[in-house]
């Protein structure tokens, strides 16, 4: 292993990076644009979900119930209509999220502490509407019947409350519950990997323009070639492990509790980890377009969907648990969001550290193993 | 003089397509050898064998005394390989290019500075050394490339057609270079697809359809061609071609361009009579003259041959 | 869809014989392209299908088997039964029962576990009291907000039905006295609630987008990063022609992408196809004709390859964050939700769940179906003319 050798072919790679301006801005820009869409668009508060409301009911309760509920802003009243046949063509040409249904004996049902004859209907379609408009439709109507329920109990005599079991929720790290929070130092994570898809080219990109049959013809070791490969990138990365954590952090409003070398460094060992795989997927694909198609299939999307950002790997079938254990995204979401918000040490994080190393030299020897310096 | 290329039935399939087909061959060190044969024949296959860029599907080589098929990253520092078509890092400076291969070729530091220098000089592109390698002219680009291959100052050069695309002054100056790089010792192995380059060479291996079909001095092969040429400008092209077929004494009849080369039995009886031939038959011609023959004509009798003996079979 | 592109055709008509013929060499050397890089249309065209499947089944399912700490300082039936319903709902795994609050700190800070649930002393001595109100301290890990909201609903469900319980015992009432005063809910479309019912068919759509975005922006910058594109220039096709040629392919592959994918949402996740499935596919062919206008542009705008897919990258994720598929379009601001109206995809994503899960027609879907003919035509007609130019 030659350093001069590494050294040339980095030197080389970051002259092309820099010399093709607009892809540089593309290269360096790309990240910061996605985070800013997806932190935008995945934590946006729910707001005037748009309801319908069918009254058979008709009273001064059941309209009092029906503004209560729509007080605030969280749902919107789309419309009040007199048939179920109007509520279904409003679901179903998805104008409102749900409907609500009170029954005609709605008011004497209340008032006698019967029940409560609703019916919220949802648009299975879209749950995260529908699931909203329910949870508050259902915490509306509890607390405009536990009082009624609370004075008919001490009427029974009893001391006992509507609610015996008194549960006292913290939340730490996130003590508002807000995605946005926790989504965001997730996304990071994923946005800091990009560099990776554009790594998976530059072989490709070589061997396209034939430069590669006179390299393959030099003593350059497949090693040296590889890691001069990721260098620049692993340098162009580090630009957005600064600039992006202080985006969140001022536009944003994301704390960074931990200590920020840390994060520089273990986000340097997450760099090489996954810029392995891209160059992994360099070595097999001959042309630029595959090597696109694959990188997108094996690091982008897996990226998104795989690494527990949005969806708990613990909740996975266990084959999946075990591949999200050979995304290097995985090991360093836990990575960002610890020291972004549990403001965890080294002496936490090492294992997800170890991880990365291991699963960067697993891929970068692959490579290198199975890249041949032969053209067929 | 030793050997500096030693093959035994060297061959390379792909697929059920034999592109080398047991090539045998042996290369002293210090020779200039040239590798024709027509488009497809094998050349870029068996150079890029060569310098191990191709896995060895049956046969043996050495090359610099190292075995191809076991040792070929030992080869690569002895030897400076030209792909066929442009290969160097076009978005990088001439100097850019030249500091690269130096790198990845371990010249070492002290003597970098002064062979940097040379070497521009000597390709001379000392006043285009900050310009991309992209902008430069078809000539200067192979120019550069040779230079790359030189960097390291290899016994061995393997080039690949280094000078097709490339204009007649810039191929003289290329080939004026090569000769320099002959004279000095380097063993040189060149691709070409002119007959004129393959005259300069000190050996030329004619190659057809994967075999090495002729391999002598280009004085040697020359002499394989019966009878004498005799150059013929006709003004009425097609008339003067169907007729010197025909004529007795004449063996074989070549087009270039508007003239007939013709090869005789017997080149000073036999132009005055192929003359009155012409004149005999109404067919005016400009001029009629005794040439000496070239590689040229040497080549196009031996493939033309070997087509009539494949399609025979 | 886009009737310009049928327009033009049709104009040509004339000479459309020779032309055709033109269209075809340049189609049928794409092809012969396709055929030699072979892993690239293998991608397009399985990539999708094969994703759409892992990723569907891997998240496409409730939250389950959240690591949950115990420490049950009461150790008596009444705070065994809490914890047994807690596992009951399948929300929780027990990572441990301990015995002290440094293992729960650290196991929280080290990411171990979601949830930890404290169980007080006086727990079951407070539930037989009829006036008594135990606590029952939570503490949830804010650090991963989408398990802990999932975890909070569990517990707070649990909660509730063992104290709806508890108050009737309390009362000396059988449950059956007992009227609840929770709504009743039914869901449409999709009645059991099945997640990959309305994840997979965004999911679909949105693979359909990304495969004809990449693979159309890849058509020229390709040739033209490796000069090819000069040498298809100066040969007698018209930009028309070539633009045609090279649109085959990315529709013929794009097309049957989509019927793959569409099999698979069918048999894998029992995504069913209520309304007409002719329908559904004549307006995928639209919808694709429109990403790949897109595709064009942004392939003539790039100069190399990798350009063009950071380019798909950008325009690809905008379209997807305005889709309604990450967030519902509800709860951005108005300025956002009107751009979300001339994204193709959004209409596109309404289409495809109209379809496949409220078994929609034209009659209900035509405002969606129309928006995307006007912004078809629209798309069309730019990337056309700018192609065109581009090429000439």
């Amino acid at each position: 292993m030659s350093f001069r050798h590494i050294w040339a072919v980095t030197r080389k790679e970051l002259n092309h990076i820099i010399r093709d301006r607009s892809t540089l801005i593309l290269v360096l820009l790309t990240p910061t644009a996605l985070l800013l869409l997806m932190a935008y668009a995945l934590t946006a508060d729910l707001k005037n979900v748009p309801i319908a409301v069918l009254d058979y009911d008709r009273s001064a309760l059941s309209r009092s119930f029906v503004s209560q509920i729509t007080a605030g802003g969280d749902l919107e009243l789309y419309a009040q209509v007199d048939t179920f046949d109007e509520l279904e063509d409003l679901l179903m040409h998805g104008k409102v999220k749900a409907a609500l249904v009170i029954d005609p004996a709605f008011s004497s049902d209340l008032m006698a502490l019967r029940g409560l004859p609703l019916q919220i209907i949802i648009d299975g379609t879209e749950p995260e509407s529908g699931g909203f408009a329910v949870d508050h439709i259902a915490w509306r109507a509890e607390e405009f019947v536990n009082r009624a329920l609370e004075d008919q109990i001490q009427a029974m005599g009893s001391m006992t409350s509507l609610q015996p079991i008194d549960l006292r929720v913290r939340t730490w790290y996130n003590p508002s519950l807000k995605p946005r929070v926790d989504l965001i130092p997730g996304l990071i994570s994923m946005v800091l990997g990009f560099p990776a898809l554009s790594v998976a080219l530059t072989l490709a990109h070589e061997r396209e323009h034939g430069t590669l049959e006179q390299l393959m013809a030099t003593p350059i070791g497949r090693a040296e070639l590889l890691l001069g490969k990721m260098i620049p990138y692993v340098l162009v990365g580090l630009v957005n492990v600064i600039v992006i954590p202080i985006l969140a952090m001022i536009w944003f409003k994301i704390p960074f509790n931990g200590n920020p070398i840390l994060f520089f460094f273990l986000s340097a060992i997450f760099l090489f980890a996954i810029l392995s795989m891209g160059i992994l997927i360099g070595v097999f694909m001959k042309t630029q377009a595959a090597a696109l198609a694959l990188s997108f299939l094996l690091i982008f999307f897996p990226g998104f969907f795989l690494t527990g950002i949005f969806f708990p790997i613990a909740s996975m079938p266990e084959i999946m648990r075990l591949e999200a254990l050979g995304l290097p995204g995985t090991h360093y979401a836990i990575i960002t969001r610890g020291v972004f918000l549990t403001a965890i040490g080294l002496d936490v994080l090492w294992p997800y550290a170890v991880m990365l190393v291991l699963l960067g030299f697993a891929f970068t020897g692959v490579a290198a193993l199975f890249f041949r310096k032969k053209l067929g | 003089m030793t050997a500096i290329i030693e093959t035994q039935g060297l061959t390379r399939l792909y697929k059920d397509n034999r592109a080398v087909d047991g090539l045998d061959l042996d290369i002293q060190s210090g020779e200039l050898f040239g590798l024709v044969g027509p488009d497809g024949a094998g050349k870029t296959t068996t150079l890029r064998l060569l310098a191990g860029l191709l896995f060895i599907s049956e046969g043996s080589a050495t090359v610099a005394e190292f075995d191809l098929a076991s040792q070929s990253e030992a080869i690569k520092p002895n030897i400076g390989y030209m792909a066929q078509q442009f290969s160097l890092y076009a978005e990088l400076s001439v100097l850019e290019n030249l500091l690269f291969f130096a790198d990845i070729y371990d010249v070492k530091k002290d003597k970098l500075q002064e062979r940097v220098d040379r070497l521009l000089t000597f390709a001379g592109l000392t006043e285009f050394k900050d310009r991309r390698a992209a902008h430069l002219s078809g000539g200067m680009q192979k120019k550069l490339a040779l230079s790359c291959t030189l960097i390291h100052q290899p016994p061995l050069l393997l080039l690949d057609e280094p000078t097709t695309g490339v204009d007649p002054v810039s191929r003289r100056e290329f080939w004026n270079i090569l000769t320099e790089l002959h004279m000095e010792g380097t063993t040189i192995i060149v691709s070409t697809p002119y007959m004129d380059e393959a005259d300069r060479c000190s050996r030329v291996g004619l190659m057809y359809e994967g075999k090495l079909v002729i391999c002598d001095t280009p004085k040697n092969i020359r002499a394989q061609l019966k009878g004498d040429l005799i150059e013929v400008f006709p003004d009425d092209w097609q008339a003067a071609h169907q007729l010197a077929q025909t004529l007795p004494g004449v063996l074989e009849v070549q087009t270039y361009g508007e003239t007939l080369h013709l090869f005789v039995d017997d080149g000073a009886k036999q132009l005055k009579a192929i003359e009155k031939s012409f004149n005999k038959n109404g067919i005016s011609i400009s001029s009629i003259r005794a040439a000496p023959t070239r590689m040229e004509e040497a080549f196009i009798s031996l493939i033309r041959r070997l087509e009539d003996e494949t399609s025979a079979k | 869809m886009s009737p310009i592109y049928l327009y033009t055709i049709f104009t040509c008509l004339p000479k459309s014989i020779t032309m055709l013929r033109r269209i075809i060499a340049i189609a049928q050397k794409e092809f012969i392209h396709l055929r030699n890089d072979w892993w690239m249309p293998a991608f397009m065209l399985f990539g999708g299908v094969l994703e759409l499947l892992l990723v569907g089944w891997a998240t496409s399912r409730p939250i389950t088997n959240l690591p949950i700490m115990v420490w049950d300082q009461d150790q008596s039936a009444a705070s065994r039964e809490i914890v047994t319903t807690l596992i009951n709902t399948d929300t929780f795994v027990i990572e441990d029962y301990v015995s002290d609050m440094d293992t729960i700190e650290d196991a929280l800070d080290r990411g171990d576990i979601n949830v930890a649930v404290i169980i007080p002393p006086d727990y079951s001595e407070k539930i037989a009291d009829p006036s008594g109100q135990p606590t029952l301290p939570i503490i949830l890990n804010g650090a991963e907000s989408i398990p802990a909201l999932a975890a909070l609903r569990a517990i707070e469900g649990v909660t509730r039905d063992l104290g709806e319980r508890i108050t009737l015992q309390r009362l000396g009432m059988s449950p059956d006295e007992f009227e609840s005063f929770i709504p009743s809910l039914r869901v449409w479309f999709n009645e059991a609630l099945n997640e990959a019912l309305y994840t997979t068919p965004a999911e679909l759509g949105l693979m359909l987008e990304f495969t004809v975005l990449l693979f159309a922006s890849l058509s020229l910058s390709r040739e033209k990063e490796l000069g090819t594109l000069e040498q298809l220039l100066v040969m007698p096709f018209s930009s028309l022609e070539i633009i045609i040629g090279k649109a085959i392919p990315v529709i013929i592959i794009g097309f049957v992408d989509f019927v793959l994918m569409l099999s698979m949402v069918n048999i894998a996740f029992d995504v069913p196809i209520r309304g007409s499935l002719l329908l559904l596919l004549i307006l995928a062919f639209g919808y694709l004709l429109v990403e790949l206008g897109k595709g064009m542009v942004i392939s003539v705008i790039s100069r190399t390859q990798h350009q063009a897919f950071l380019l798909v990258m950008l325009v690809g994720m905008v379209d997807f964050m305005f889709t309604g598929y990450a967030a519902p379009v509800e709860g951005m601001p108005k300025a956002a939700q009107f751009f979300a109206n001339i994204v193709p995809a959004h209409h596109w994503l309404e289409i495809v769940r109209g379809i496949l899960l409220k078994g929609a027609g034209l009659d209900v879907l035509w405002p969606h179906v129309l928006a995307l003919a006007i912004l078809g035509t629209i798309i069309g007609t730019f990337s056309l003319r700018y192609v065109r130019r581009a090429l000439d």
